[in-house]
């Protein structure tokens, strides 16, 4: 289960309805407490916005660049705290894990996927993928008033 | 001695250490030493085949090592190895909405 809090679910849902009609993409930062009722449990506190890297028409795809991943991370372990996972946003699209998210995913990270239809947001889900990059499991998502 | 920084999801295969020092002249040396002393992390990290999974990039102190010597990349005492992965992807449903040709109705 992944559990997004107030403060980091407004920057993500602001940078989502900022890049309509592109893709956003960013980083999660939070806590991961491990064995509780509901299994593990992650918790975002922080949302990190990051530039949509990608070189063509940016509506239906993104990239994130591994030195600002690398720099997430770094400002994470400086706040003592984990870089949990990934999202994006799909413009004028449903909230789901494209064969294109799953070619270029990494089975380390939750990926959170912001639908946003006319400009505005409309759902969420998140997604665990394999190693292999053929399969997503879908994950139990939680954000404010959802 | 490098120090290798552990992603935290990859810390469940690392007895939850998030850096380990390992010894090694090249990166190479570096992740092999990382991968036989955590057995469990190499199929993260290296494919059936033995090669680095695509979506793994290694970067000594703040560089990628793609755009350095690769895994011969000479490592030095102190040193910083990190592991960041390729992350991309999208909808890129409209696109394909685009060229997809119209089959004409009653089919063949």
């Amino acid at each position: 289960m992944i559990k997004i809090n107030e403060t980091a679910w407004a920057a993500m849902v602001a940078h989502a309805e900022a890049a309509y009609p592109n893709e956003c993409c960013g980083a999660m930062i939070g806590q991961t407490t491990i064995g509780t009722i509901d299994g593990d449990v992650k918790s975002v506190t922080i949302a990190e916005a990051l530039e949509n890297a990608y070189a063509g028409a940016q509506g239906a795809r993104y990239e994130l660049r591994p030195e600002d991943l690398l720099a997430a991370d770094k400002k994470a372990r400086a706040a003592g705290l984990d870089l949990i996972g990934i999202f994006h946003s799909h413009p004028d699209c449903d909230a789901y894990f494209s064969k294109t998210d799953l070619e270029n995913s990494c089975p380390w990270y939750s990926f959170v996927v912001l639908s946003v239809k006319g400009g505005k947001f409309d759902h969420a889900n998140s997604f665990l993928p394999n190693a292999e990059q053929t399969v997503a499991e879908k994950e139990e998502l939680i954000w404010p008033k959802s | 001695m490098a120090k290798v920084l552990i992603p935290t999801p990859l810390r469940q295969f690392t007895e939850k250490n998030d850096s380990v020092e390992l010894a090694g002249a090249t990166v190479a040396e570096v992740m092999a030493a990382l991968t036989q002393k955590f057995p469990d992390l190499r199929k993260q990290l290296f494919n059936d085949e033995g090669k680095m999974r695509s979506f793994v990039n290694v970067y000594l102190n703040d560089e990628d090592i793609r755009y350095l010597q690769k895994d011969a990349t000479a490592v030095a005492a102190g040193d910083t190895l990190s592991i960041v992965p390729s992350i991309a992807g999208g909808a890129a449903v409209r696109e394909v909405e685009r060229t997809l040709p119209v089959r004409p109705a009653g089919g063949v």
